[in-house]
């Protein structure tokens, strides 16, 4: 089958990359076809979260809104990192196999992508985790300053209505945020009194979810439970954002359930189609002439690898993954808090957030209030992890301790190296022949040493706040559990050794464009990118089709 | 067991790897899931979660989830064979024929068993019929917070709770 062009640009990928992307062209007066491997979902009938049953249900599994990957072997754990091993006094040790656990990429395929379950935090990146190379000599430098990336914040700022503070320290804004912070939750609040003991900032953290009414959405209710998906269109996920004002303009389609398995080059410096697979396994191509890839760091390297290295002339198609960076301590608090109440991740610290803020160590990390992620999991999720035993004394406690949990978490640079990266799974296909992403994640020593400063200042974070009685702890140190993924389609000014020009195009070919969370050349201080993606895909709108 | 299958399992003991055939050699004797098990795994279940005031796991029927997953058989019958053979060796009959401190000394004693089958027979029975039965609506109704997220969300989350 043969779609003949008739728009602009084809967009792969509708979640954070892809629907800025989509908007950006739009507004341009282009048309585009944006595609999604993944379904579209309805949040008025996908997300229940009215039913007795909520807390058993995660964020809804629709047909084709979860995609393949493999693993290359976890990391032998080397020495004990009481500090790092995970697990609960409940239920014990997490990892037992001595090989950190590649347990799972967390994802959503589907009109929204990603944000569709994220909690919503909207963050820019720190200027100074923007040049690691060349001020700390590590990773490597991105090849645009926050200064340019600031209008497009901003753009995308007032777009979603996010609600932040008036300052972030070193992130200088040029306009406020368009909505007021919302207030912080009981538990923050407790958690901001330790902060304040252990002389750190302790702030409203900047949220995609709105304070007000904006933009014809209603406020948030508070009801904590943005990762199970918004119900209510408070939440500034990408559906219901820039997708939403993309479509508005009439020059945008939407495909969902349109899975690409392969890109075809041209001839010259030009892509020329991308080849759509259907339910019925037939194959659909469809003329692209401007091609943009969304489809984040894992699934963006797949499909040019699985191109035939397509956009890979410098070998770094796949190389530089970076992963979540992660600590979250759990301890209980003499007094009831029940964190669930509010939004989830609601105070933030950034005082940790440099490049060069811990001593010792290169690399940043913010910490952040994750009582109530934790709570959402529920009374059952509690009584298992936070108590341990069984029998009468057991209830008992259960019943005396639910509530009192707070939970802070931590999230840190992930350094690029050599063993990390994405490739291809020579065993494993799709029901199309293309074959899998494989992820291999590797952590050096620095990564290490970060995460030993996160889980022991978490650790000191609760005691201060008066939850001294540690009973669970995770980290990324035996687990891969990863959200945020970066890097594997490098950004860069030298064609040898990146994928693509500081304006997203591919170095290769002129109508190849990348919009996504593979482009950062670092991760960031523990930042989340799903901001940092719609300012860069708004810049790279920009660009597109100024050259022909 | 047939006579070839046993002949070729002794020479692969006689020929090396002998330890680990042992456990192979175990599984075909262990004994079929039966109502004595079902029954023992129901008494282990009500001793874990027996709802001091509210509901046991029992009264709500948790039991019967858990002895009908399928996944979970084999590991039930080896738990409730150990749980039987500590019985006997204490002079009863077998698990279900203690009385209420021997059933508890038994279950406290499979929680901190060296053997592997004992421990994560009674790990996984707390796993799965805790979580079930604190996912029970009539449970969760006996604890504050435990209503679902919308439509109302939580006006009072500045304050400190009710």
């Amino acid at each position: 089958m043969k779609t003949d062009a008739n728009w602009d640009a084809v967009i792969v990928g509708a979640g954070a990359g892809g629907a800025a992307a989509a908007y950006g062209l739009c507004q341009r007066g282009m048309s585009v076809l944006l595609l999604d491997a993944g379904p579209r979902f309805d949040p008025a009938t996908d997300y229940p979260l009215t039913g007795s049953d909520w807390d058993t249900r995660e964020f809804p599994k629709k047909a084709g809104s979860i995609g393949s990957v493999t693993f290359a072997p976890g990391q032998k754990l080397i020495g004990n990192e009481p500090l790092l091993a995970s697990g609960s006094r409940g239920l014990g040790p997490l990892v037992t196999t001595g090989t950190r656990w590649m347990e799972k990429y967390h994802h959503v395929r589907g009109i929204g992508g990603s944000t569709l379950h994220f909690a919503g935090e909207s963050h820019r990146i720190h200027p100074d985790a923007m040049k690691m190379k060349s001020r700390f000599g590590v990773a490597a430098d991105w090849p645009i300053d926050y200064d340019e990336l600031e209008p497009f914040y901003i753009r995308a700022e007032e777009l979603i209505g996010v609600a932040g503070p008036p300052t972030q320290g070193a992130r200088w804004r040029s306009r406020g945020f368009p909505l007021p912070p919302h207030p912080l939750s009981y538990a923050a609040q407790t958690l901001g009194r330790g902060a304040a003991a252990l002389g750190l900032d302790w702030q409203a953290n900047s949220r995609a979810a709105l304070s007000l009414p904006w933009n014809g959405r209603r406020p948030c209710n508070y009801c904590g439970a943005c990762n199970n998906g918004c119900p209510r269109g408070d939440k500034g996920s990408a559906d219901v954002t820039f997708v939403a004002a993309a479509l508005a303009t009439g020059r945008c389609i939407v495909r969902p359930d349109s899975p690409v398995v392969r890109i075809e080059a041209g001839t010259g410096d030009r892509v020329a189609a991308v080849l759509v697979g259907h339910p019925d396994g037939s194959i659909e191509r469809i003329r692209s002439p401007h091609l943009i890839l969304a489809c984040g760091a894992v699934e963006t390297p797949r499909l040019l690898l699985a191109s035939d290295g397509l956009a890979n002339e410098s070998g770094e198609v796949g190389r530089n993954f970076m992963d979540t960076l992660e600590v979250i301590v759990g301890a209980l608090h003499p007094d009831p808090q029940h964190g669930r109440r509010g939004l989830p991740d609601d105070a933030i610290c950034w005082d940790f957030n440099a490049p060069d803020a811990i001593s010792g160590v290169i690399g940043g990390c913010r910490f952040y209030n994750a009582s109530g992620e934790n709570e959402l999991k529920g009374l059952a999720a509690f009584a298992l992890r936070a108590v341990p035993g069984w029998g009468r004394a057991h209830a008992q406690s259960v019943r005396r301790l639910w509530g009192h949990s707070l939970h802070v978490g931590a999230i840190g640079e992930r350094l690029p190296n050599p063993n990390s990266r994405v490739d291809l799974d020579a065993d494993k296909h799709d029901r199309f022949g293309t074959p899998l992403a494989r992820i291999s994640s590797w952590m050096d020593e620095p990564d290490i040493a970060r995460l030993r400063f996160m889980a022991a200042k978490s650790c000191e974070f609760l005691a201060a706040s008066g939850a001294e009685d540690i009973f669970e702890s995770y980290s990324s140190w035996d687990w891969f559990g990863a959200t945020h993924v970066f890097g594997t389609c490098r950004m860069g000014a030298d064609p040898a050794i990146s994928v693509v020009n500081a304006d997203g195009r591919s170095h290769r070919w002129h109508n190849l464009w990348i919009t996504d969370a593979s482009v950062f050349p670092s991760s960031g201080g523990g930042e989340a990118p799903s901001l940092t993606i719609h300012a860069l895909s708004l810049r790279t709108a920009e660009r597109i089709g100024k050259d022909g | 067991m047939k006579r070839r299958e046993f002949i070729t399992l002794l020479g692969l003991l006689l020929l090396g790897g002998a330890a680990a055939q042992w456990r192979n050699l175990a599984l075909f004797w262990r004994p079929r899931f039966n109502g004595h098990m079902a029954e023992t795994v129901t008494a282990v279940t009500d001793l874990m979660f027996p709802g001091d005031g509210l509901p046991s796991a029992t009264e709500l029927g948790i039991h019967h989830h858990i002895i009908a997953m399928p996944d979970l058989q084999e590991l039930m019958t080896d738990g409730v064979v150990w749980l039987d053979g500590r019985a006997v060796r204490q002079g009863a009959p077998d698990f279900l024929a203690l009385d209420e401190v021997g059933k508890l000394a038994a279950v406290e004693a499979a929680f901190a068993s060296k053997d592997n089958d004992a421990r994560q027979f009674v790990q996984t029975l707390r796993f799965y019929a805790g979580l079930s039965y604190y996912a029970e609506p009539v449970i969760k109704a006996a604890f504050p917070y435990t209503g679902p997220p919308q439509p109302e969300g939580f006006a009072d989350f500045r304050d400190p709770p009710q």
